[in-house]
């Protein structure tokens, strides 16, 4: 297939699932509001952290607005400067869908193309003032649909497989920021009442949609470790930094098999891929001097050279100077 | 309106005789019922993406291009006439872009026309000599047409080179189909959605290679373009990539696409860029558009271009003055259709009237289209005719003049008003060429002025669509 287009579907599938990503932690952390017994700050500061935008939201509302709900809700939704804000994200899902609507399927366009519009338009910013939680609620299940329409809707070939992997790695940023996160701050807090605990780590879950597999697997025994290991490890989840790597080397194989001609690209990118992989095993944490924080910090930034090297090979993009270091963000103090 | 026909009413208000059953289901849709259609099919249109990108806006630049649910009615023999005519015509602008392109026999005989002809950037003399692969120079044509006081169908302009539209009009018909099935049957209407699939056919059976293995692409300058929706639409029906510039590249004179499986050779382009851009070695060094050595690739015959390069001297408002001169040089026969009389400002004794009869002429600037650099007459002020003036006498070969045509009219729901009102219409056909020569869409583009008193139809100055039910033969 064309390069260009692989790229645009590789964003298109990246866009969407940070979309669809962002809306859920939004959505949850307003509902974790109403019951936790928690400061603002351990609420939403860490929402603008999770997403890289830390620096961007206080210098533009300041640092003392850092935890107002409000504020970070329409910064993480509306704010045109912010990259990661829904606004900027759906619409540039819907530009990557419009450049490549000769092969994503009718279906799927007509999703993102709606999706797009609604918010644009009056009833999207209704929704937002008068119903919080169905705005939220409204994105996340267009893009839920739009994500299954592919899957039922297209060729499987290689235009589906750039959606895909880009779904996946991005997967990966999101899971492993999420954790890297809230670990900090939940381990970082005194050690108090053991529900409130209990219910910040179920609220993770909740924003990484593994509240009911996890209970499923754990019998309803919640501990920190376990939310951590489950996250990081669980092959059967599918938002589990395992699962998704793993089916973005999948993909990988799918894109370069190991019969093709050797100058087609994709050698490089699959021989990166496969030691991240390894990596990834509950043994990894079983030294001492072994972190959850180490270990998400290396699949983040694994991740992101792993994007790098698809965009060189598969793209033909220049690689970036300076490597981008894309590590996770942990909070001040 | 004073001097012009409708198309669906007789002049004593009662529907012709064709369509009187037909109007009578319509007509029995009470105005609440037409509202709610209309803003149905407006919305299907938007929620597709069924849109054309205005230049001049910053954010929200795309709109849909209106759509009036009432269709416009052809007959099934004013359709065969028309039909043979545009056949016609077509045959005869190839053998003249053959011509002007080979021997020039035209010239010998009509050597007046020599200056007036070559003399314009749309004729590419270093094209002259090249025999496009699969011999065909029109693969895509889209004719203007529209009908005087008297009835009469007049050829208004020939678009030989990127003519847009015609997902329009199968878009249309798909709303036809979920709003008015009940009219739409009863009206046995031909179809217009194999459209795709010919053209797929056409641009296969040109291909210097063998057909069944030949690679067909659609270039396009890229998202950004008015007509993209259009691009990726025909992409989308025929099965085919659509591909930007930096898509493609030459090596050998031969054309191939980047894959990430490597290059892949490539034997048809439908291309929607415009000459000038094509080929940046061949023509604007400044274009990011094209594709270098394309112009070479295409010379050596070795990669179909549709349309052929250099097509615009043929399709220029200038030349398009001797067309039935044309028609009867190539073809020996009589012009079929008709066509509006055309003054040419290059010539002296027709400049003279022009400059005479502004206030009742309408000037056309011969290179712009889309209804840019137009005077006109009869609505001017004398300070725009004056312009006019000190233009044609600066730059006498940039235009041309004719009388206004009392465009006929067409019943158009009006959504400010809610009430059915005539507004003027034309009807653009689409005819596909290939080497067993031309086949014409039953159906095209019938663009309609939406507002009240305007002559202008182009989408970009507010014009809308209509569905264009062509019928079938009586049985």
């Amino acid at each position: 297939m064309i390069a260009r287009i692989a790229e645009n579907c590789f964003w298109l599938g990246r866009y969407l699932e940070r979309a669809e990503s962002t809306a859920r932690v939004l959505q949850m952390t307003g509902q974790l509001a109403l019951d936790a017994e928690l400061g603002a700050e351990q609420l939403w500061t860490p929402v603008v952290v999770v997403f890289g935008e830390h620096p961007a939201f206080t210098a533009r509302y300041g640092a003392e607005r850092e935890a107002d709900a409000e504020d970070v809700q329409r910064f993480m939704t509306w704010e045109e400067s912010n990259t990661s804000s829904l606004f900027n994200t759906l619409s540039a899902a819907r530009e990557a869908a419009r450049t490549i609507r000769e092969v994503v399927s009718k279906e799927c366009w007509e999703v993102t193309n709606e999706l797009y519009l609604w918010l644009l338009g009056d009833a999207g910013r209704e929704e937002f003032e008068h119903s919080r939680y169905g705005f939220f609620q409204h994105i996340r299940r267009m893009v839920q649909l739009c994500l299954g329409l592919f899957r039922s809707t297209m060729l499987h070939d290689t235009p589906l497989d750039f959606i895909w992997l880009g779904v996946m790695l991005e997967r990966v940023g999101q899971t492993a920021r999420l954790l890297d996160v809230h670990h900090h701050v939940f381990s970082g807090m005194r050690p108090g009442h053991p529900v409130v605990e209990t219910a910040l780590w179920l609220s993770l879950l909740r924003a990484c949609s593994g509240f009911e597999p996890f209970m499923k697997t754990h019998s309803g025994r919640v501990t920190g470790d376990a939310v951590a290991s489950f996250l990081l490890f669980e092959s059967r989840f599918p938002r589990s930094v395992h699962y998704c790597l793993d089916s973005a080397y999948r993909y990988l194989v799918r894109l370069c098999p190991p019969d093709a001609e050797p100058q087609l690209p994709g050698r490089r990118t699959l021989a990166l891929s496969l030691p991240l992989l390894a990596e990834l095993r509950p043994q990894a944490l079983a030294s001492p001097d072994a972190t959850v924080h180490a270990l998400l910090t290396r699949m983040v930034e694994g991740t992101a050279d792993l994007c790098a090297l698809i965009s060189e090979e598969y793209f033909g993009r220049k690689p970036p100077e300076a490597p981008v270091a894309l590590g996770t963000q942990v909070m001040a103090g | 309106m004073p001097g012009s026909i409708d198309e669906l009413m007789g002049p004593d208000g009662v529907a012709r005789q064709d369509f009187q059953k037909l109007l009578a289901v319509l007509g029995a849709r009470p105005p609440e019922d037409f509202a709610r259609m209309q803003a149905l099919a407006e919305r299907a249109l938007l929620n597709q993406g069924v849109t054309f990108s205005v230049y001049s806006d910053q954010r929200g630049t795309e709109r849909i291009f209106p759509f009036c649910l009432i269709p416009r009615l052809v007959s099934a023999s004013d359709w065969a006439h028309m039909e043979r005519g545009l056949e016609q015509r077509i045959r005869a602008l190839g053998l003249f872009l053959d011509d002007v392109y080979g021997p020039q026999r035209l010239f010998a005989e009509r050597p007046e026309l020599r200056e007036l002809i070559l003399n314009t950037p749309l004729y590419l003399p270093r094209l002259r000599g090249v025999r496009p692969a699969g011999r065909v120079r029109i693969h895509i044509a889209g004719i203007d047409l529209i009908r005087d006081g008297r009835g009469t169908y007049q050829v208004l302009e020939d678009n030989l080179r990127t003519p847009s539209g015609v997902s329009y009009v199968m878009e249309g018909r798909i709303l036809s189909k979920r709003v008015v099935p009940d009219v739409l049957e009863m009206a046995r209407v031909r179809r217009v959605d194999h459209y795709p699939a010919r053209l797929a056919e056409t641009l296969r059976a040109v291909s210097p290679e063998d057909p069944e293995h030949s690679t067909v692409v659609i270039l396009t300058p890229g998202p950004y373009n008015s007509a993209y929706f259009e691009h990726s639409f025909l992409a989308r029906t025929m099965g085919v990539p659509l591909v930007h510039g930096e898509d493609l590249f030459v090596d050998d004179d031969r054309v191939f696409l980047r894959t990430t499986r490597g290059p892949r050779r490539v034997h048809v382009i439908y291309r929607r860029i415009d000459d000038a851009f094509l080929d940046p070695e061949a023509f604007r060094p400044d274009s990011m558009l094209g594709v270098r050595g394309l112009l070479r690739a295409w010379a050596a015959g070795n990669v179909t271009l549709a349309n052929a390069p250099g097509n615009g001297v043929a399709d220029d408002k200038a030349t398009y003055a001797f067309v039935p001169d044309f028609i009867r040089f190539y073809l020996g026969e009589q012009p079929i259709l008709e066509q509006v009389p055309t003054y040419v400002c290059a010539r002296e004794e027709d400049r003279r009237y022009v400059l005479e009869h502004l206030n009742e002429l309408v000037v056309k600037t011969v290179d712009e289209a889309g209804g840019y650099g137009m005077l006109m007459g009869p609505q001017s002020t004398a300070e725009e005719r004056e312009d006019f003036r000190q233009r044609i006498l600066a730059h006498p070969r940039r235009y041309i003049a004719q009388p206004r045509v009392e465009l006929s009219t067409c019943p158009t729901w009006d959504a400010a008003t809610r009430k059915v009102v005539p507004r003027r219409v034309d009807l653009r056909p689409y005819i596909l060429t290939g080497p067993q020569g031309p086949w014409v869409l039953p159906g095209g583009l019938s663009r309609v002025a939406l507002r009240a008193g305007s002559y202008v139809v182009n989408s970009s100055q507010g014009g809308g669509s209509k569905d264009t039910w062509v019928q079938k033969e009586a049985v």
